[in-house]
């Protein structure tokens, strides 16, 4: 059930967060797909191709260099001497396929406009609108209820002390539209209005300042 | 005053009900005036359920939690945690254990030892 891809903070117009974490899969690390968005409930959403948080490419010299001592033993020197020009696009891309699983495999529960929400590094959330933030602002995210890795939890009482979530503001924008429709059958009372909730979508970028605090594992 | 025929004045806000009720079941998504009223009980039923959601969702988690904690150890309930968590003052919600219970199970087994104690 839960496993099932789902929406996330994010999900049809008002059925945000719920829906949206409901579906996540089986697997926490490393990825979430939410289909239903809910605005009332942050969830996560689905996050665009890895492509866009994905590190730029290593400069072609370097990749070369750490590349070079591997295909020479593989292929023939020959080779390797008659066709430079392959080898830095092929090790390029060779590095980059390295570099993505780097981001660290941790979660948390943060605590936004009174809703909680699990986050991990990389994806973006739907909240409540933040007053006062433009886009491209960085912000700290310091009610931080819960900090999980591979292998321990920080639990907070209530919040994990110095532990603070950094996100990227990306969009200010309105959830789709929701028809409040109100009727009264033999009264003639009927009023149609339509509602879209302003909402903030945030980049997760980084969980830090949880290491000092004490940590649980699954032997104490 | 000449003669002015109604055109389609009426066809077009009808259009615009008939494509709500598009995906409809039989005759309520083909004869205008059922139309209209598949469209007035289907608001009315969306504004009332979306209040609705938010209760059914949490009996969910709840029932979630409970399942999962029964299974931890013996005689441990759902009412046992949540008197724990408000004692060690922890602020995590329902919505936020039941998602916990399901893609990490080991982290809630962590929070209710650590509760206990």
């Amino acid at each position: 059930m839960a496993s099932s891809s789902s929406s996330t903070l994010s999900l049809c117009s008002s059925f945000t967060s719920k829906c949206r974490i409901f579906h996540h899969q089986n697997t926490f690390f490393p990825c979430k797909t939410l289909s239903l968005s809910k605005a009332n409930f942050g969830s996560l959403s689905k996050t665009p191709t890895l492509a866009s948080t994905r590190p730029s490419f290593l400069p072609i010299l370097k990749s070369s260099e750490s590349q070079a001592p591997v295909l020479e033993v593989e292929a023939d020197q020959t080779q390797s001497q008659r066709d430079p020009e392959p080898e830095p696009a092929s090790a390029a891309v060779v590095d980059v396929a390295k570099e993505e699983p780097k981001r660290e495999e941790v979660f948390a529960v943060v605590m936004i406009g009174s809703r909680q929400y699990i986050v991990i590094p990389g994806r973006y959330i739907y909240v409540q609108r933040l007053k006062g933030a433009n886009v491209n602002d960085k912000i700290a995210l310091n009610k931080v209820l819960l900090v999980g890795t591979k292998a321990s939890t920080y639990i907070g009482k209530p919040i994990v002390t110095n532990a603070v979530v950094h996100a990227v503001v990306e969009e200010q924008g309105l959830n789709p539209k929701v028809v409040v429709f109100k009727y009264k059958k033999k009264k003639n009372y009927r009023r149609n209005i339509g509602h879209r909730q302003p909402n903030t979508r945030i980049r997760i970028t980084g969980i830090t300042g949880y290491q000092e605090y004490p940590a649980v594992t699954l032997d104490s | 005053m000449t003669r002015i025929r109604r055109g389609y004045i009426a066809r077009r806000r009808r259009t615009k009900i008939r494509l709500f009720a598009s995906s409809f079941r039989g005759a309520h998504s083909r004869l205008t005036r059922t139309i209209i009223q598949q469209k007035i009980r289907a608001l009315v039923s969306a504004h009332r359920d979306r209040d609705r959601q938010k209760r059914n969702f949490r009996r969910l988690w709840v029932t979630r939690i409970n399942a999962v904690i029964r299974e931890s150890m013996v005689s441990y309930s759902y009412s046992r945690l949540i008197n724990n968590l408000y004692k060690r003052q922890l602020l995590l919600n329902r919505k936020i254990l039941a998602q916990i219970a399901i893609l990490n199970r080991n982290c809630l087994y962590m929070i209710s030892n650590d509760i206990l104690k």
